[in-house]
């Protein structure tokens, strides 16, 4: 039997953090790692991509196609913050649009570059995408004690509520409110994880199965292949998918703390 | 012993896909609801239909991961 392939590895093992250039400063361990790495490649890769169509004062009247690539991502993102965010001059607006599109392009090629196989998806980790949405959350409350002050946090409790349920619903808003922060963060980690995953065990029984070499497991062999190349298409929209999200629920977030509710 | 409690366990998470089965149910069934009193708002409510899709399957993705950390990382 052909034995290729069919070391068992756990479908986890992509996610493995290795150092490229170790470094210790002090206590701390400061390694240059393969997230790093990745994290590098994709702000490069949109940094390129920006500096390369804005180079001549501001690119083409007529686009080309990668012109065209950048307006769209800009103009996609600028639509959502002003659809989402309501009760302000388009000035004040403008305030927070650098942020949100910065994230957006991030995300969105973080996402895709881990769709390229044998790279390293940078989202799927836990500490990444918790440290982007807590220190996005932070910011949202600090948005939002800037505008209102203390008036804040009348956003704990909704009008018009019986004063003996306040307690509660001050608290279950309060927990709901600090638990946005770490479902931002969780939902988009899941989500590369757990379809990465996915990619991976599949592929896994297809290869399995070819290397089984008799002509019933070739033929069963291109079930779990077809599955995979679906799997990988709606990985992409997945990609795509989440990094959208992420942005509207910063949107939509960063809506309450402005408006209350 | 421990390896068919594991095992037990990670089938046991991969139950949550019904409430997950149940929600994209639901939030394409009521598309299709609206879509169909409001035509003109198709697009429109697309959108906020795929919204509630990827919330939805976020929330499914919870169940796999639960399934993963028994399995491989205790």
């Amino acid at each position: 039997m052909n034995q290729i392939g069919l070391v068992a590895q756990s479908p986890l093992d992509q996610f493995e953090i290795v150092p490229l250039i170790p470094m210790n400063i002090g206590n701390f361990y400061f390694s240059f790692t393969n997230p790093s790495l990745f994290m590098l490649l994709t702000l490069s890769f949109f940094l390129l991509l920006i500096h390369f169509i804005t180079k001549k004062g501001g690119g083409n009247l007529v686009p080309n196609a990668w012109q065209s690539l950048v307006e769209l991502l800009y103009d996609f993102v600028l639509n959502l913050v002003k659809e989402q965010i309501g009760g302000l001059s388009g000035n004040v607006k403008q305030m927070f649009f650098p942020c949100i599109l910065v994230t957006f392009l991030f995300l969105l090629f973080c996402n895709l570059q881990g769709m390229i196989p044998y790279s390293f998806t940078v989202t799927s980790h836990f500490l990444i995408t918790l440290a982007l949405s807590f220190s996005i959350f932070i910011g949202i409350t600090i948005v939002g004690f800037q505008r209102h002050g203390l008036h804040f946090f009348s956003f704990l409790l909704p009008a018009g509520v019986p004063l003996p349920l306040a307690p509660f619903l001050v608290l279950l808003e309060l927990i709901s409110y600090c638990f946005r922060a770490l479902s931002l963060g969780i939902r988009l980690f899941a989500n590369m994880m757990a379809g990465h995953s996915l990619v991976k065990i599949l592929s896994g029984f297809a290869w399995t199965m070819l290397c089984m070499n008799e002509i019933f497991y070739f033929i069963g062999a291109l079930g779990p292949l077809f599955i995979v190349l679906a799997l990988t298409g709606l990985e992409l929209g997945v990609a795509i998918l989440q990094a959208y999200v992420f942005t509207i629920l910063i949107c939509i977030y960063l809506n309450d703390a402005i408006n209350l509710h | 012993m421990l390896e068919g409690a594991k095992s037990i366990g990670a089938g046991a998470a991969t139950i949550a896909s019904a409430g997950a089965a149940i929600g994209i149910g639901n939030v394409f069934s009521s598309l299709i609801h609206s879509v169909a009193r409001n035509p003109s708002l198709a697009k429109q409510s697309f959108g906020y239909a795929i919204l509630g899709f990827a919330l939805t399957e976020a929330i499914a993705l919870f169940a796999p991961m639960m399934a993963f950390l028994i399995l491989f990382v205790f």
